[in-house]
C-alpha cells in the first residue's frame, strides 16, 4: 500500500468511525423521543386534562392537578428567577464590568449551573421545608428559580457583553445618564439574546423532578395553595410510573409526552429565535 | 469665520489611568462658526484631547484631567459640572456610525426625549428639521419608521450627525467620522460638515490630511500627546512655522 492509498484508507475509517457515533448517539434519542410519543398520544384523552386523579380501579381519573400545578410552580419561579438573574447580569456586564466581584460572580455562576438539581431541593428542603414543617408549592417555585438564576445571569451577562461599547458611548455623549443607556439602548440591543437566555432556562427547569420531590412533594387532589403540597408532571411521572396500575402507567405516559413536547417547543422556539437574530 | 472662541483648552493635561501624560499642556481655542481639525500621527493624542471636550474620559475609572476647558465662561474640568447638560452641549459622532437599535425616528428623538421633550407633533418638527441639516431627509423620509440598520453605512453616519443637531449642541466634535466609509458617501460629510459650521462649532479628528485642508479653518497638529503647532489651515499647510510639522504634511513620517 502507497502512502495515498493509505491515507485514503485512514480517511474512509475515520469518516465509518464519527458516523458511526452520531448515528449511535441519535438511535437512542429518537429511540427514547419516539417511545414517548407512541405511548403517550395514546394515553392523550380530554379527561386526562380535565379530571382529577380517582382512586385506583375508578376509571375516568385525569391529571388536571399536576398540570395546573406543573403551571403554577413553573411560572412562579419565572417570576421569581427571571428579574434577579436579568438584574444580577446586568450588574456584572454594566456596573462592575471588569472588576474582580463580577469575576468571581461569574465563575461561582457557572458552578452553579452545573450543580446538581437535588442539591438545590434538599438546601430549600432546609430553609423552607423543615422550618415550616410540611411540604409547600412556594418551595419548589423557589427551587426551581434557584436553578434558573445562574442560567439566565451567565445568559443576559453574555449578551450585554456583546452590545458594542461605542453603542453606549454614543448615548452617553448625548447626554443620556447610565440607567437610561442600559434600559432604552443596550437591553434594546441585547433583547433577543435575554429573551432566548430565558425561554431556555424554563425548558431547563420544566423537566425538573429531583428539587420537587423535597419541596412541592406532590398532592393527588386538586390545589392552587402554594402554601400546602403542590402536584407536578414530573413528580407524578415518577410516582406513577413506579405505581402497580396499568391506568397509572398510561397517564405517566401521556404527561411524560406533554412535557416532553412543551420543552421540545420551547427549545426550538429558542433557537428559531437565535438563528433568526443573528442570520 | 469669526475669531470670536467657543471652546478653549488652557494648559489642558490628560493621565490614563496608571500611566504617564497622554496629553501635555495643550492650549488649543476653537473659534465659532469654523472647522478645528486636529491631525497628527496615531497615537499622539488627537483623539484623547477630543474626549476631553465632553468629558468622555468620565466614564472610566481614575482618569485625570489637569488644566482648564472654558466654554460658556465656566471650566467644563471643575467637578461641580453636570455632566449629562454638558453633553448635551457638546456633542459627539464617532469614528464607525453607532446607530441605536430602533426606528430611525426613534434615533433621532433619543436625544430629545432625553431633554424631556414628548409632544408628539414637536418631536416629528424636530426631528424632520435635524434629518434635512444632515441632508438625510430625502433619503430616509418614506422609512421613518424602518430599523436604522437598514441604512448603508454612509447614511448611518449622517443619521448620527441628525441625531447629535437634533438637541441642538453649540459644539459638535468628530472622531474620524470618515475612515470606515466609501470616497462617496465621504464627500457627502465632507460637504455637510462644511455647512455645518455656519450653526454649530466643529472639531474634527482626522487621518487624512488632505481632508482637513479641504474642511477645516484652523487646523492643530499633535504629537505624541503635544500640540506642536495651531494656527490657521491655509498657513499651516502652506508656510507651517514648526519644521514637525512641515515633515509631517509633508509626507516624510506618520
Amino acid at each position: 500500500m502507497n502512502v495515498e492509498q493509505k491515507r485514503k484508507a485512514e480517511s474512509i475509517l475515520a469518516l465509518a468511525l464519527s458516523t458511526l457515533a452520531a448515528f449511535s448517539g441519535l438511535f437512542w434519542l429518537v429511540f427514547i423521543l419516539g417511545d414517548v410519543l407512541v405511548h403517550g398520544i395514546g394515553a392523550l384523552t380530554p379527561a386526562l386534562f380535565l379530571n382529577d386523579p380517582t382512586p385506583p380501579g375508578v376509571v375516568g381519573g385525569g391529571l388536571r392537578n399536576a398540570f395546573v400545578g406543573q403551571l403554577m410552580i413553573t411560572a412562579f419561579a419565572t417570576l421569581i428567577g427571571v428579574p434577579i438573574g436579568i438584574l444580577g447580569g446586568t450588574f456584572l456586564a454594566e456596573y462592575a464590568r471588569g472588576t474582580r466581584t463580577a469575576r468571581a460572580i461569574s465563575v461561582l455562576s457557572d458552578i452553579m449551573v452545573s450543580v446538581p438539581s437535588i442539591v438545590v431541593g434538599t438546601f430549600i428542603y432546609a430553609i423552607m421545608v423543615k422550618t415550616v414543617g410540611h411540604f409547600n408549592g412556594w418551595a419548589g417555585a423557589v427551587a426551581l428559580a434557584v436553578i434558573m438564576i445562574p442560567v439566565v445571569l451567565r445568559t443576559t451577562e453574555d449578551m450585554l457583553s456583546l452590545v458594542p461599547w461605542t453603542l453606549r458611548e454614543a448615548a452617553f455623549a448625548l447626554g443620556a445618564p447610565y440607567y437610561r443607556v442600559i434600559i432604552e439602548v443596550v437591553y434594546r440591543g441585547a433583547a433577543t439574546g435575554i429573551f432566548t437566555g430565558v425561554l431556555l432556562s424554563i425548558a431547563r427547569v420544566a423537566g425538573e423532578t429531583a428539587p420537587l420531590l423535597f419541596t412541592s412533594f406532590n398532592n393527588s387532589f386538586f390545589s392552587t395553595d402554594m402554601r400546602g403540597p403542590v402536584a407536578s408532571l414530573t413528580a407524578t411521572i415518577f410516582q406513577y410510573a413506579m405505581g402497580p396500575y396499568e391506568e397509572w402507567h398510561m397517564q405517566a405516559w401521556g404527561a411524560a409526552f406533554i412535557i416532553t413536547v412543551f420543552i421540545l417547543l420551547i427549545t426550538i422556539a429558542g433557537r428559531l429565535i437565535i438563528k433568526w437574530r443573528y442570520k | 469665520m469669526s475669531d470670536q472662541v467657543e471652546i478653549e483648552a488652557k494648559d489642558l493635561s490628560f493621565y490614563y489611568a496608571g500611566t504617564i501624560h497622554s496629553l501635555k499642556q495643550v492650549n488649543l481655542s476653537a473659534h465659532k462658526m469654523a472647522v478645528t481639525a486636529l491631525i497628527g500621527p496615531s497615537g499622539c493624542g488627537k483623539t484623547t484631547l477630543l474626549r476631553c471636550f465632553n468629558r468622555m474620559h468620565d466614564l472610566y475609572p481614575k482618569n485625570r484631567y489637569e488644566g482648564q476647558i472654558i466654554f460658556e465662561g465656566k471650566d467644563v474640568l471643575s467637578s461641580d459640572v453636570d455632566v449629562i447638560k454638558l453633553r448635551s452641549k457638546i456633542g459627539m459622532v464617532f469614528q464607525k456610525p453607532t446607530p441605536f437599535p430602533m426606528t430611525i425616528f426613534d434615533n433621532i428623538a433619543y436625544g430629545l426625549k432625553l431633554k424631556g421633550i414628548t409632544n408628539r407633533s414637536e418631536l416629528s418638527e424636530k426631528v424632520e428639521k435635524a434629518l434635512k441639516n444632515a441632508a438625510l431627509w430625502d433619503e430616509a423620509k418614506d422609512k421613518l419608521n424602518v430599523s436604522a440598520y437598514d441604512l448603508s453605512g454612509g447614511q448611518q453616519q449622517r443619521l448620527v450627525i441628525a441625531r447629535a443637531l437634533a438637541v441642538e449642541p453649540h459644539v459638535l466634535l468628530f472622531d474620524e467620522p470618515t475612515s470606515a466609509l466609501d470616497p462617496i458617501s465621504t464627500s457627502k460629510i465632507e460637504e455637510l460638515i462644511v455647512q455645518l459650521k455656519n450653526n454649530v462649532t466643529i472639531i474634527i479628528v482626522t487621518h487624512n490630511m488632505q481632508q482637513a485642508a479641504r474642511i477645516s479653518d484652523w487646523t492643530g497638529f499633535m504629537m505624541l500627546g503635544e500640540l506642536i503647532e495651531f494656527d490657521r489651515t491655509d498657513k499651516m499647510f502652506t508656510a507651517p512655522s514648526e519644521k514637525l510639522t512641515e515633515d509631517y504634511i509633508t509626507g516624510r513620517f506618520g
